[in-house]
């Protein structure tokens, strides 16, 4: 079932808030790889840049739903922004397994599935517990970092990510029980709320600045 | 337990021991340079090499050895590689 016109607008609406703060991330990390040449900000640049466009894909089905006339209701394009959703995730969770290799340490690994046998064959349903697993893979490594450098805006992200993960799991909650319309808002509050939390280091940046004359 | 280097790491870690080392204004040697930066002979001539074709270090030639200053872009350069680096360890990451 369909979410109701006035919940899909709203939740449209916030998707497009994800769609800003996902770009807005990866312009500055992207901005920083030309600078530095770091493949860590290039990593977390591309997870964002997927991110948002995943959340741009959703929010324009979102809002196809409006109009009847121009219904986007093809699975394939549903799929294709949990695809880019869930790559965005993977970028990030690998991002922090990178940074595990390097710095040479056990890392939190999550080694079992248990909720993927829930999710049955439909591919939406997997690719949406994935994203679940890859995020917060990102909230426990984020968080182990924040036990080492003690640094607030680490652990801000860290509660900034894990709002996303609720988001996800909302996420996948709304495809396997797809008759409850309310679920779909309530994974996209946490999702907005998380994304907005994820904007305070950009917004720093953004205050901060940076001049260089160009790469090195 | 020791950690790896990324390669803007010990450039950032040359460029911030010739800033600050550089007290009295004539520059710092190779030496220093190789103790605070903590590689080898060779691969720290052929990193000041670079740092100077790039020019984000100065060198100074005096009559028996060289020594070495940060530039203006370099102090640039390490301003910026610590917005980044604050930017990347919010998310739990390192430059």
């Amino acid at each position: 079932m369909s979410p109701a016109p006035d919940m899909a607008l709203i939740g449209s609406m916030l998707q497009f808030i994800g769609v800003f703060v996902s770009f807005s991330v990866a312009y500055v990390a992207l901005k920083g790889v030309k600078h530095t040449e770091s493949m860590s900000l290039m990593r977390l640049g591309l997870a964002f840049a997927f991110l948002g466009f995943g959340f741009l894909v959703e929010s324009i089905v979102g809002l196809g739903q409006l109009i009847p006339r121009l219904s986007i209701t093809a699975t394939d394009v549903v799929v294709g922004g949990l695809l880019l959703e869930t790559t965005g995730y993977f970028f990030l969770a690998f991002s922090h397994a990178v940074d595990v290799v390097m710095s040479k340490r056990m890392g939190a690994a999550l080694l079992i599935l248990p909720v993927m046998s829930l999710s049955g064959p439909d591919l939406a349903n997997i690719l949406s517990i994935l994203s679940f697993y890859f995020v917060m893979y990102g909230v426990v490594e984020t968080f182990y970092s924040y036990t080492r450098t003690r640094k607030p805006d680490t652990l801000f992200i860290a509660m900034g990510l894990a709002l996303l993960g609720v988001g996800t799991f909302f996420q996948w909650l709304s495809l396997v029980y797809q008759y409850v319309a309310i679920l779909s808002l309530l994974q996209i509050i946490p999702q907005v709320m998380g994304l907005t939390i994820l904007f305070t280091p950009v917004l720093r940046f953004a205050v901060g600045g940076v001049k260089v004359d160009g790469p090195i | 337990m020791a950690q790896y280097r990324t390669q803007v790491r010990i450039i950032a870690d040359v460029l911030s021991t010739a800033r600050d080392m550089n007290v009295e204004g004539t520059g710092v040697g190779v030496t220093a340079l190789l103790r605070r930066g903590n590689l080898s002979y060779t691969r720290m001539s052929k990193l000041l090499s670079e740092l100077v074709g790039s020019g984000l270090l100065v060198e100074l030639t005096g009559e028996k050895i060289s020594k070495y200053m940060i530039s203006e872009k370099g102090v640039q350069f390490l301003a910026a590689y610590h917005s980044f680096d604050d930017f990347a360890q919010s998310f739990g990451l390192r430059l």
